[in-house]
């Protein structure tokens, strides 16, 4: 049912009650969900801006939130700092993360594999420390809070709103990337880098470019985290977090559009719900990806792709079975 | 901003301090190059099994009434423990993954940093412990006129003394040529009959008994609390980045360069000291982004 | 069109070509052959620059294309599949084959519009002249390994080459597959007037629909001339122990 939905004509529809249906909550549910809900929206794009380099490009993009952690302090700092409109800071951090994923991704470009990664995780660190230290700047391990929002979005039902807006005007970018032949082209880079040399592609300048573009994303998601929760601290450039939004990807299925929004959806709901019972939600966590990689690599989204797949197949071979026994061909 | 006094007394004690530093970060990094060595995998839950290291020496010298010997076996039983639960890990689930991908084993130790970093909380709690050196390493002497604690100078001798095992393990023992083989190619070594996995479970429960080890070692000198296992591991990567994968003698290079970094950062800039280490890791990527030494594969 | 000249590459001790010439003109069937280990496969790399010579010189078409990158040395116009299948495995055969349409038009970098309505004439006109059009649709991975053969072919085609080099393009393939892919390259190079170099152990095909062959021995060139002239060759007999040079149509390699 999923994969016919998602080839037929059926599918924009579809998307369209289910965005309509996102535009209901703020009328009808509680404050906090509403804010559970705007979360899981940035934490969506900020998976699937991660998605675009690990699942459809096959790097080792170990340290994404380095960026996505500059895109917020960039817009906070902006915004604190200066008295410049909202939307020149809204601009500034995509921007500034999307130019630190240029400087770091033009050198892990360089490495495969293990050694981009590491080195990700080595020059996002550095990031991190400064952050962490520079305390008349970016607060230091305090960060910055309080962070003034403009009047339009002062309620949360608006500031709902101009997320999710923000996230499908994304969402709709990202799809129409993957969908086009540098999309076509990355995927064929993930899946054999060497033959993409021999046909005449720059590997590395394409996988660079792939990088930008994620991290441009990273760096809105990072607008967004501003816009909600008013405040940014140093965590959101820990490498912890990075290797979270990896679970999210994981756990959704990084071989699917979708799946890290999924994922993420799963996770921010689990970690809310489950961290009211408990304080040992990181423990859960650590089951929880334990279990993923032992039953379910693919991740929620693959699997339930691969089981609609082989029900119509059931289906059309119990119809070709049919018309045979008909007499048919 | 600078810090006081450029004397050499100031400065040269301070070298030395780094140098003491950057024998913890070896053991520490040691354990985790051969892991990554042999197995491929960056370990990361080596930064839990430091704190469990670090723990279990706080419980272990309580259980001994803080007394000197206790210290001593401390030493020993501390990375035991730490060896056990790794050796536990391992045969009930990481040995299952051989087969896969590499990056769902880096993601398993992930997942395996994440509980056991909350077991430690489970079982300790959130306050923090400390552990007292023994009475003949405490204190301190006078080194080219500066005091230095005899406490770093026992970790000045133990690091080389780790060193000369490793290197005796690796080139003179038949397991660990073995171990060396395994690294290179797993196929050829699984091809003459020895059992591949076996080799796996010792390389990695040998890592991280030099990661409890560390976290022994480092217990009477720091507040042992939750949260050393984020900061361990990323000055691991990070050293075993430029050290060159897998590579041990490339560990020991990356922790004199971390530690004695760090410790001149303290002299000259208090304030953002963690950036000198940080900013030579990042000099060495930028001029040799694969290591300074030969990764092992 | 193509030639190399002197070219020498180690691996450490091992000299795996060490002192290799060859000369392919315009629209020529040229052949290498020798025995395992000969340094063809190497010597192909080096020729679209998976390897950079230590010694020697490649000339195409004029200019001297040693040392490039591989992408550099293909958008130069030179073509090549790969003995280990070397195939896109999760794509379909249409979109391996797209891939490498869209380098071609230099569409790679493209952001915005659909991949698939992009190239899709060339595509199918290159899977057609291979005859994998009624497979369009599978999955690359899923295919037999004849047909994943091909298909390296067919990808290899996409950037529309002057020179295509195919390493054993038959290797691992049933009889029937083997002759259907000797006259997918005999009209290949009749019909689309591509110079192609291909190297194989199958000597029948080998002698059959070549026109030049250049013999490889320990990384070394012993001679390269017309089939005749290598058959006749006291060398290449000696080199060749395998080699039944008296029949009329040589004989099979003991690989």
């Amino acid at each position: 049912m999923v994969k016919g939905l998602i080839d037929s004509k059926r599918l924009w529809p579809v998307l369209g009650i289910f965005v309509i249906l996102l535009i209901l909550p703020p009328l009808h549910a509680p404050r906090f969900y509403i804010y559970i809900l705007s979360l899981m929206f940035v934490t969506s794009l900020l998976a699937m801006s991660l998605n675009l380099t690990v699942g459809y490009g096959g790097m080792f993009q170990f340290h994404h939130c380095a960026f996505y952690g500059v895109g917020a302090y960039t817009f906070a700092l902006m915004l604190t700092k200066t008295s410049l409109p909202m939307w020149v800071g809204f601009i500034a951090g995509p921007i500034a993360a999307a130019v630190v994923g240029l400087l770091i991704g033009w050198f892990c470009v360089r490495l495969t594999q293990l050694y981009f990664g590491m080195l990700q995780i080595s020059l996002g660190s550095l990031i991190w420390a400064i952050v962490f230290r520079w305390y008349n700047f970016t607060g230091g391990d305090d960060g910055i809070h309080g962070i003034p929002r403009p009047s339009i979005l002062s309620s949360s039902n608006n500031t709902y709103y101009f997320i999710l807006l923000v996230l499908v005007i994304c969402l709709a970018a990202l799809y129409t990337i993957v969908k086009s032949p540098f999309g076509a082209t990355l995927q064929a880079i993930r899946d054999n880098p060497q033959r993409c040399e021999a046909v005449g592609i720059n590997v590395r300048r394409h996988q660079l470019i792939a990088i930008v573009i994620a991290t441009f994303f990273a760096g809105i998601a990072g607008d967004l985290f501003v816009v909600l929760e008013r405040s940014v601290f140093p965590d959101l450039l820990f490498w912890t977090l990075s290797l979270e939004i990896f679970i999210m990807c994981l756990l959704g299925g990084w071989f699917t559009f979708a799946g890290p929004m999924l994922g993420a959806a799963i996770i921010v709901a689990l970690r809310t719900f489950v961290g009211k019972y408990t304080e040992y939600w990181t423990l859960i966590l650590g089951v929880i990806l334990i279990l993923l990689i032992f039953f379910l690599p693919e991740g929620v989204m693959g699997y339930l792709l691969r089981i609609s797949k082989s029900a119509s197949q059931r289906i059309s071979g119990r119809s070709q079975v049919d018309a045979a026994s008909r007499g048919h061909a | 901003m600078l810090g006081q006094g450029f004397s050499f007394a100031a400065l040269s004690s301070q070298f030395l301090v780094g140098l003491s530093r950057a024998m913890i970060l070896f053991v520490v990094c040691a354990g985790l190059s051969f892991v990554l060595g042999v197995l491929r995998v960056p370990n990361v839950a080596h930064g839990a099994l430091y704190m469990i290291g670090a723990f279990s020496a706080y419980s272990i010298s309580t259980l001994f009434g803080n007394s000197s010997t206790g210290f001593w076996l401390t030493l020993i039983l501390a990375p035991l423990v730490v060896a056990l639960v790794s050796l536990i890990a391992e045969r009930v689930l990481f040995c299952h993954l051989y087969q896969r991908e590499h990056l769902m084993l880096l993601l398993f130790t992930f997942a395996l940093s994440l509980i056991l970093g909350d077991l430690v909380k489970l079982v300790w709690g959130a306050t923090y412990r400390s552990v007292l050196a023994p009475a003949v390493l405490r204190g301190s002497i006078f080194i080219l006129g500066s005091p230095f604690p005899r406490y770093n100078l026992f970790l000045l001798t133990v690091g080389p003394l780790v060193a000369a095992g490793l290197w005796f393990f690796t080139n003179k023992t038949k397991m660990g040529k073995i171990a060396r083989a395994a690294a290179v190619d797993r196929e050829m070594v699984g091809a003459l009959g020895i059992n591949v996995s076996w080799v796996f479970a010792a390389a990695f429960v040998i890592g991280c008994y030099l990661a409890g080890l560390g976290g022994a070692l480092v217990a009477p000198t720091v507040s042992v609390t939750l949260g050393m296992d984020h900061t361990i591991i990323i000055e691991a990567f990070l050293i075993v980045t430029i050290g060159g994968l897998g590579n041990i003698w490339g560990a020991l290079v990356g922790s004199l360069i971390f530690g004695v970094t760090q410790a001149l950062g303290v002299l000259f800039w208090p304030q953002f000291a963690i950036v000198f280490p940080y900013a030579a890791v990042v000099i060495v990527l930028l001029l040799r982004p694969r290591g300074l030494l030969k990764s092992v594969w | 069109m193509l030639q190399v000249e002197a070219m020498h590459k180690s691996f450490g001790d091992f000299a795996a070509v060490y002192g290799a010439n060859l000369n392919v003109e315009r629209g020529e069937l040229v052949a290498v052959i020798g025995p395992n280990g000969a340094g063809k496969t190497t010597l192909f790399n080096l020729i679209t620059g998976q390897l950079r010579p230590d010694k020697g010189k490649i000339v195409f078409k004029g200019e001297e294309i040693s040392g490039l990158p591989p992408y550099e040395i293909c958008k130069r116009g030179i073509g090549r599949s790969f003995q280990i299948v070397n195939i896109f495995p999760r794509l379909t055969v249409f979109e391996n084959v797209q891939v490498a349409v869209l380098s071609q038009q230099r569409k790679s970098s493209n952001l915005f519009s659909p991949a698939q309505n992009l190239a899709v004439e060339e595509t199918n006109r290159i899977l057609e002249s291979v005859g994998l059009s009624h497979k369009a649709g599978s999955i690359a991975g899923s295919l037999s390994h004849g047909d994943q053969k091909v298909l390296e072919i067919a990808i290899a085609l996409g950037n529309e080459p002057e020179l295509l080099i195919l390493d054993e393009p038959t290797a691992g393939m049933s009889p029937e597959e083997t002759t259907a892919t000797m006259e997918l390259i005999k009209q290949l190079a009749e019909e689309q007037g591509l110079t192609i170099l291909f190297c194989e152990h199958d000597m029948e095909m080998v002698f059959d629909i070549a026109q030049s062959i250049m013999v490889m021995h320990h990384g070394q060139t012993l001679i390269q001339g017309k089939p005749e002239e290598v058959r006749e060759n006291k060398e290449v007999q000696e080199a060749y122990l395998g080699l039944d040079a008296a029949q009329p149509n040589g004989g099979e390699v003991d690989a």
